[in-house]
């Protein structure tokens, strides 16, 4: 278990309802990508289904599914967003 | 200014922060809560927003209007609950001729409403609340209103 990375993924809208929290912390394998922190997620956010259109913030930044995670990162779930 | 507010929009203010004495030409928009969706009546709009990528991201949209036009720009979001008749969004740009005020204006508004992350729930006169978010929600008869959002 030594080789785990600790991450946040951060939850917003409908993703945020679903995990009842809007920050979760997650030990997942190091060099886990950002697209498969999916799997990892609690089974009532997993429910949902991999939403259509799911974009991935990394520590704040825009970033594609397959970026590898490192001890500490946040990532952002982002749904498509509907401000204005 | 550029900002993420909990309370009323000062309209005057974002005006002025963008006053110029070289700038002939000030356009401001302004979005409202509108009354109604999907034929269904609206009493409010929630908003969320992920707070450190949607600051970066209004910077970098007022930045881009900013050289493409110019102007000077400033532009806030509400978050949380907003009244039907209420401002969610305000944004103003200045520039020296009115054209390309109204086109920095129009550019930020445009671009915000595709880039920014922040998402809105309709809260229905009945009591039902809708996520404007891509995602099937716990209200299956008005679900997933991607593009009919109730204004703008």
């Amino acid at each position: 278990m030594g080789a785990d990375i600790r991450v946040t993924v951060r939850l917003f809208a409908s993703l945020r309802e679903a995990a009842g929290t809007g920050r979760l912390d997650l030990n997942v394998p190091a060099a886990t990508t950002v697209g498969a922190l999916w799997s990892h997620l609690p089974e009532g956010v997993r429910d949902h289904g991999l939403p259509e259109g799911l974009r991935y913030a990394l520590n704040h930044e825009w970033t594609l599914p397959g970026a590898p995670l490192r001890d500490g990162d946040e990532v952002a779930l982002v749904l498509p967003v509907s401000g204005g | 200014m550029i900002a993420l507010l909990d309370t009323p929009i000062d309209h005057t203010a974002l005006m002025a922060a963008v006053a110029d004495p070289e700038h002939g030409g000030l356009a401001t928009f302004l979005g409202l809560t509108r009354r109604e969706s999907d034929e269904r009546a609206v009493t409010a709009l929630r908003y969320e927003a992920y707070d450190e990528l949607a600051l970066s991201e209004l910077t970098a949209i007022a930045s881009e209007a900013e050289a493409a036009y110019g102007a000077r720009v400033a532009v806030v979001h509400r978050r949380g609950e907003v009244a039907v008749g209420e401002a969610s969004v305000a944004v103003a740009a200045s520039a020296r001729h009115r054209p390309a005020a109204f086109a920095a204006c129009r550019y930020v508004i445009d671009e915000l409403k595709v880039r920014a992350p922040i998402w809105k729930q309709t809260v229905h006169a009945d009591g039902g609340t809708t996520w404007i978010d891509g995602c099937a929600s716990g209200d299956p008869a008005h679900a997933h209103a991607h593009g009919s959002a109730p204004h703008a």
